[in-house]
């Protein structure tokens, strides 16, 4: 019996996959819950075990396409199949055909990649939060185009003041606030380098483009604010040096990151409102505090959350974070472990700057940033004294966060570090 | 002082007189300056609605002309048009509603000043004949209007060379009627004159009928006016026109440079309509012109301060301005608002729509397939032809189509252009789409009451996503 390998639906709210790598090949024997492919959703990377046991006998979707969850990708046969047999099961949503040279010249034939992505996304897209969103939209005066195409870029439209009739936001008034030029004139797309010029022209991956487009989005979407603060990170250094043997003894490392989302946990236990989101005109306050930590990956970047982070000691913490980094390195992540962050770390320090300026990961409200954590020379009782510091920035959202709640913020943070309990460790 | 007004408006057509009624509305005291013996301008007295007026009489004479068909006896003898009953009718149907505004002007107490105007000095205006006096005014509204205009190498001479202005109240059918220009004015006249029984020819400079309309509504009309047995002479320069005693004759340069000579009753001149301004006094007034149009702002003001302009008269300086009785209405209302105060929006002047009374009608708005292309619209183009609906065959008429363009980015809907039965109706819809900024996904989704002819433009909806449901 043939099996079929379905695009895997990772997480509810995602539609389409990408196939990103065949680690095997057509003809390979492959073992029950062997890794099969590679795939990009806009969510996580996920590598894909086979779903049986037996001989690859047909990839249907190559490397770098598109296709809806649940479609037809690969066909498994029984070990003594033959490779050229199989009569494969009708794909649920066929898979888009390649572009190929004919579909250059005559594209006017169809546009199944505007009929797919819109048909796509209504079947899966739309759960609960989306809905709230596109009704959200609706209340605000605006028109179907405008909401086409606020939805294309990711803006809310709230945050466009409207010059239409009783403040109705026009397609003037969202061409103007994306910054594109109105009545139809286009961007050239290929104006950017002459036809001769020397250069490589990539198409970016999934991961990359979902990065390009919520960085943008969150830009436009919150009224970011920075504030910096120094914290000396002289006792939870001494705390570290103490404890690290008896951590690695027990199977877990002992970071600065554990300790600074132990600071961040009991600051957002305080501040209720920078652990919320903004939703039309209501603050969503959230009962679990989740902290998603940003992890550099070689194409990208990946923010795993920890989840419920307020029930976990240190060593949980530094366990935690160890367990995420090393998955979303690894691509071994599960969509749940990406999804309903409340606050988000990020950490420039590792690769030297003295401090970044993040932008915020929506819908959250804030984004802690921690430079790099060395040595420097500082005042204490008018003397100069050597001790272990760091800047830490913290990004946050001037709609709901006003400066004065910032800072405090900030500074229970530099106070929990600075008087980190040892016998917590 | 009694003839001291918030507003004087000079010029009572169908700018001049609603923003008279606007302004009056929202508390000014408001005089209408009018030279004509009637209110209405050229709208009720000269353009539309005695062109229509004619165009419904050539409406029922179709239908009488195809009685068989629809089981109707005629007693003996085939059916004709009697113009002096043709001309009363349109006479009473005018005067009904030149006398509507006069009640108007006294429900809302406007005072209907008769005479020239002129203007002379900050807010003040002479009125020169008529009943003569000098009116004060906070701020002064020309809506003047437009005349019929001829092109080089054809005099008018109002009898056997003539325009819009007299072909409205001809006592008898001309047996050959040559149309120069094949605008609204043209092919309106070409239809109303061929059903009344003249042998008509059409002679257009473009190489299309009707060239604002976009490309495809051109050849579906060329092919139905041939069909009716209009000739239909495009590319065609006219260089020279002389009345005769008994007619005209015309000489016409063909695409090929031949010149073709034409001989027939009457020649209407239909080139197009140009300001109105003589004896106004606006270079006094030091009012700046383009071309003898007034250039106004997008709100309607001129260069100087407390006069305004509106309608056929103006050019906001963005080439043509549409010379359109609604145009001038809506100017009109919102010149009105404004001076009262009100905040006001200027007009997207894409979303004018257009209606072409011929047969078969065309309803137009917003961008051709052209100019959207050229506009850098990446276009998407939805077809419906009306002869595939049940209520088309039921009425019998058959011929012409919607046409949607829309922008494939966002699928925004740019342009409709209809052409066949109720065009100039259906129109509507698609103007109200344009304004409120539809996608042609939402134009999809909106039920079109079935059998109807606005069927065709939902199913066009359909066909601009690849797929009509009846075709």
């Amino acid at each position: 019996m043939p099996t079929p390998v379905l695009m895997p639906q990772m997480g509810e709210s995602i539609a389409e996959g990408t196939i990103v790598r065949w680690i095997k090949k057509v003809g390979d024997s492959v073992d029950r819950d062997e890794p099969l492919f590679e795939i990009s959703t806009d969510k996580v990377d996920a590598e894909i075990p086979a779903p049986a046991a037996g001989v690859l006998t047909e990839i249907k979707v190559k490397e770098g396409e598109t296709v809806a969850v649940n479609s037809v990708v690969a066909t498994i046969g029984g070990a003594s199949e033959a490779v050229a047999t199989p009569e494969p099961p009708r794909p649920a949503a066929a898979p888009p055909a390649p572009p190929t040279r004919d579909a250059v010249v005559a594209p006017d034939v169809t546009d199944p990649p505007h009929v797919k992505g819109s048909t796509a996304r209504r079947s899966n897209g739309r759960q609960a939060p989306a809905r709230a969103v596109e009704d959200d939209l609706r209340r605000h005066r605006s028109s179907p185009l405008v909401r086409r195409i606020a939805r294309d870029h990711h803006v809310d439209i709230a945050q466009i003041p409207g010059s239409g009739l009783g403040g109705r936001v026009t397609k003037h008034d969202i061409l103007g606030y994306i910054g594109e030029q109105g009545s139809g004139v286009r961007e050239q797309e290929s104006m950017s380098h002459d036809s001769g010029a020397r250069v490589e022209i990539k198409p970016l991956s999934v991961m990359r483009k979902k990065i390009a487009e919520h960085m943008v989005m969150s830009r436009r979407t919150s009224a970011h604010v920075h504030s910096v603060f120094h914290v000396n990170f002289s006792t939870v250094e001494k705390i570290r040096q103490q404890k690290k043997a008896e951590y690695e003894q027990s199977g877990a490392r002992l970071t600065y990151m554990a300790f600074i989302a132990k600071a961040v946990v009991a600051a957002l236990r305080k501040f209720p409102i920078v652990n919320a989101s903004l939703e039309g005109d209501n603050v969503l306050y959230k009962k679990d505090i989740n902290i998603g930590i940003a992890v550099a990956l070689e194409s990208g970047l990946i923010v795993p959350v920890i989840k419920r982070a307020d029930e976990k000691n240190l060593l949980g913490m530094s366990r935690a974070i160890v367990d995420l980094a090393d998955r979303a390195r690894s691509k071994q992540l599960k969509p749940e472990d990406v999804h309903d962050g409340t606050f988000t770390i990020t950490n420039p320090g590792q690769f030297g700057s003295q401090f970044g300026m993040p932008i915020i990961n929506q819908p959250q409200v804030a984004i802690l940033g921690v430079g790099t954590i060395e040595k420097r020379p500082i005042v204490v009782d008018d003397a100069i004294a050597i001790r272990t510091m760091a800047y830490l920035t913290l990004g946050y959202d001037h709609r709901l966060v006003d400066g004065a709640t910032g800072d405090q913020f900030l500074a229970e943070i530099k106070q929990q570090i600075e008087h980190f309990d040892p016998s917590a460790a | 002082m009694s003839n001291s007004y918030d507003v004087v408006v000079v010029g009572a057509g169908t700018g001049g007189y609603v923003a008279a009624i606007r302004a009056a509305q929202l508390g000014k005291s408001v005089a209408v300056v009018e030279k004509q013996k009637a209110l209405g301008g050229t709208c009720l007295i000269w353009g539309c609605i005695p062109t229509k007026a004619l165009l419904e009489h050539a409406h029922a004479l179709k239908v009488i002309q195809h009685a068989s068909e629809w089981g109707v006896t005629l007693p003996s003898g085939s059916p004709a048009i009697d113009m002096t009953q043709v001309q009363a009718r349109k006479d009473k149907i005018v005067t009904t509603l030149t006398k509507g505004i006069e009640f108007l002007f006294k429900k809302n107490k406007i005072t209907w000043i008769k005479g020239t105007a002129r203007l002379a000095g900050p807010g003040t205006v002479d009125v020169v004949d008529g009943d003569r006096q000098t009116l004060q005014a906070k701020e002064i509204i020309l809506a003047t209007g437009s005349s019929p205009r001829s092109v080089p190498n054809v005099q008018i001479d109002h009898a056997r060379i003539i325009t819009s202005d007299e072909a409205i109240h001809l006592k008898q059918v001309p047996a050959s009627l040559v149309i120069l220009g094949s605008g609204a004015v043209g092919v309106e006249f070409a239809s109303i004159y061929q059903r009344f029984g003249s042998e008509v020819t059409v002679i257009e400079l473009v190489n299309r009928l009707v060239p604002v309309e976009d490309e495809a509504v051109s050849a579906e009309l060329e092919k139905s006016f041939k069909k009716q047995g209009i000739t239909v002479l495009t590319g065609t320069k006219v260089t020279r026109a002389s009345a005769t005693a008994t007619g005209v004759e015309v000489d016409a340069e063909t695409p090929d440079g031949s010149t073709r000579k034409i001989s027939a009753d009457l020649l209407l001149v239909a080139t197009g309509r140009g300001p109105v301004t003589t004896g106004l006094g606006v270079e006094d007034a030091g009012i700046a012109l383009e071309r003898g149009y007034i250039n106004v702002d997008e709100l309607y003001r001129t260069s100087v301060t407390g006069v305004s302009a509106i309608g056929d008269v103006i050019t906001l300086g963005t080439g043509p301005h549409p010379q359109l009785a609604h145009v001038s209405s809506m100017e009109g209302v919102i010149v009105a608002e404004r001076i009262a105060g009100k905040p006001v929006q200027p007009i997207n002047y894409d979303h004018v729509p257009g209606c072409t009374y011929c047969d078969p009608e065309i309803g137009s708005v917003g961008l051709t397939e052209a100019q959207a292309r050229q506009r850098g619209y990446d276009v998407a183009i939805g077809t419906f032809p009306f002869g595939v609906l049940g209520r088309a065959r039921m009425a019998g008429e058959t011929e012409g189509f919607v046409k949607i363009v829309a922008d494939k980015k966002y699928d925004e809907l740019l342009g409709v252009h209809l052409i066949g039965p109720r065009s100039t109706e259906l129109v509507a819809e698609a103007v109200l789409a344009l304004r409120l900024e539809c996608t042609a996904e939402e134009l999809i989704k909106t039920i079109h009451a079935h059998p109807t002819f606005s069927e065709a433009v939902g199913e066009a909806a359909h066909a601009v996503h690849g797929a009509a449901i009846h075709v």
